[in-house]
């Protein structure tokens, strides 16, 4: 009866070597997949139409989610904040909480996440589609870099449209927040700023952009890099593109946790 | 000339366990197998589609794996793919997706009424009405001429070697002629060398120089189409018995 032990011994190890190395497989892929893609950028390979279009998809059409969650979030720490303020704190403390919440952490980190899954599963599926329907192979065929078509663009438009996505949502979560307070605890809007400005760093701004920044890139990254290693048919898209939601899901939250350490010293 | 090297591929399994195969420059080549012996992952060594585990490919004397990277560059310049489902490119039109057979750089250089002109032509040769499914999306298409339009994206640059993977299949008896006339045209007057792969066994081998057979990852047989049908190979014979069956059964239906 001691083989079966043992099994399950050596089992579990033989798990550990194989995340370890699905982990280094990943990060390889990665990082070839940036390097190839700064290359494609660098010898101007990739077209300014494409991350136009790009920028549109990423950015125009999600205006009205992000607009949704982001009065949402700007709403719900105005109550809460308001709720347990109340009675122990000055009033205008809930504008710098709104203020302080939605910069620092909402503001980047829902947009991100919303991001992942209007974005990131859109463009894991359509590239996952493309190999199993050999389109990619086609490109190639053709003397076409699929990085330089597919991958480059798309996470070019990331870089650039994922910190004007944030600002917007930064406005509306302030805005919404606001119009709560005084809903809510009758705060007006005069001493809300008051509150906001008196705890108020640039360097708030410059942390918050930096988050938009680093997402707007990881997304269109690991989704694009996860697209292309699709295998199988419709079946393998599904799969896939469940998968690199959570990996982004989660890298994203990594990240994020890192920020404070790095950057709020 | 193409030249398979003991091409060995595995995937979960072992699909090519080293193939040799010389294709000379304007032969017309058929090559035929049973249905998942690794005929497409064959043809897409050429390319460097699927890298080999083992052993190389050699096309015009450049080496597709053991050469300077730039040699793929200028192999898939040279070879024209039709793909086995077509592979047209979604977001494209027709147009669009014909126009993508001509390189990138010559394209761009290409004043674009030759290029409609060139786009045109293809069709016409593939049998396909122009006029009626330049602006069409592959979707609107049927499986017959999304094939046909994935001849003419492979056939508008003028390769000088044309990989056919079952460019028939699913086609009706008179666009199957017309892709075998085409075939047989362009090594005919171009001197383009052909490797076809299909399906329809007494097409390829009365069209085709010569004839080799996949069978179990490896060539079962190789010579001509008279050698190929008097084998005494069994499992050649039987391969033929087979194909003649079916396209009896075929004729029979159609
Ligand atoms: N990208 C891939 N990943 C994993 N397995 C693959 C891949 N491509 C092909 N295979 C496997 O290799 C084997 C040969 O496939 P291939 O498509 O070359 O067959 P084929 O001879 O072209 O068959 P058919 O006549 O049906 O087209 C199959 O078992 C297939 O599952
Ligand atoms: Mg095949």
């Amino acid at each position: 009866m001691a083989l079966p032990l043992s099994n399950v011994v050596t089992g579990w190890f033989a798990k550990i070597g194989r995340s370890y190395r699905v982990t280094l497989d990943h990060a390889g892929g990665l990082g070839k997949l940036t390097w190839d893609s700064a290359v494609a950028i660098v010898s101007l390979k990739v077209r300014f139409r494409d991350v136009l279009n790009q920028m549109y998809i990423m950015g125009i059409q999600s205006l009205p989610i992000v607009f949704v969650t982001a009065s949402l979030a700007g709403i719900v720490t105005s109550q809460q904040g308001g709720y347990q303020l109340i009675s122990s704190s000055p009033g205008y403390v809930l504008g710098t909480l709104v203020v302080q919440s939605v910069v620092l952490e909402l503001g980047p980190l829902l947009t991100a996440i919303v991001l992942v899954g209007r974005i990131g599963a859109r463009i894991t599926a359509e590239l996952g589609t493309m190999v199993v329907s050999e389109q990619i192979d086609a490109f190639k065929s053709l003397g076409r870099d699929p990085v330089a078509i597919l991958a480059a663009p798309r996470i070019v438009a990331g870089i650039l449209t994922m910190p004007l996505l944030v600002g917007f949502a930064d406005l509306v979560g302030i805005y919404a927040g606001m119009q709560m307070a005084s809903l809510d605890v009758g705060l007006a809007p005069e001493r809300f700023f008051y509150g906001a400005r008196l705890f108020w760093h640039n360097w708030d701004l410059f942390y918050g952009f930096s988050k938009s920044i680093v997402f707007g890139f990881v997304i269109p990254l690991i989704s694009v890099h996860m697209g292309l290693r699709t295998r199988g048919g419709a079946e393998g898209v599904g799969l896939q593109t469940t998968q690199a939601v959570m990996f982004m899901i989660l890298t994203i939250l990594i990240l994020d946790a890192m920020f404070p350490p790095l950057l709020l010293q | 000339m193409i030249h398979y090297r003991g091409v060995y591929k595995a995937f979960d399994i072992p699909v090519l366990t080293g193939v040799d195969l010389q294709v000379e420059a304007g032969e017309m080549f058929a090559l035929f197998g049973p249905s998942g012996t690794g005929k497409s992952v064959l043809l897409k060594t050429t390319l460097s589609l699927i890298v080999p585990d083992r052993g190389d490919v050699e096309v015009d004397g450049m080496s597709v794996y053991f050469g300077p990277v730039s040699n793929i560059e200028k192999i898939r310049r040279k070879i024209g793919y039709v793909f086995q489902h077509a592979a047209l490119f979604d977001s494209l039109n027709v147009f669009e997706n014909v126009a993508m057979g001509l390189p990138e750089d010559e394209l761009a250089r290409t004043p674009r009424k030759e290029v409609a002109r060139r786009v045109w032509d293809a069709l016409e040769i593939v049998n396909l009405e122009p006029r009626e499914i330049l602006s069409k999306l592959p979707s609107e298409l049927s499986g017959g001429m999304k094939k046909r339009v994935g001849i003419a994206r492979a056939i508008v640059g003028r390769p000088q070697i044309l990989l056919w993977d079952e460019p028939t299949t699913g086609l009706d008896p008179i666009n199957t002629a017309a892709v075998e006339r085409l075939i047989k045209r362009l090594s005919g007057d171009l001197e383009v060398t052909s490797l076809l792969v299909t399906h329809d066994v007494e097409g390829g081998l009365q069209i085709c120089d010569r004839v080799a057979m996949l069978h179990s990852g490896t060539l079962r047989f190789c010579g001509t189409p008279e050698e190929f049908r008097n084998s005494p190979d069994n499992v050649v014979r039987a391969f033929v018995d087979r194909a003649a069956a079916a396209a009896a059964l075929d004729m029979a239906v159609t």
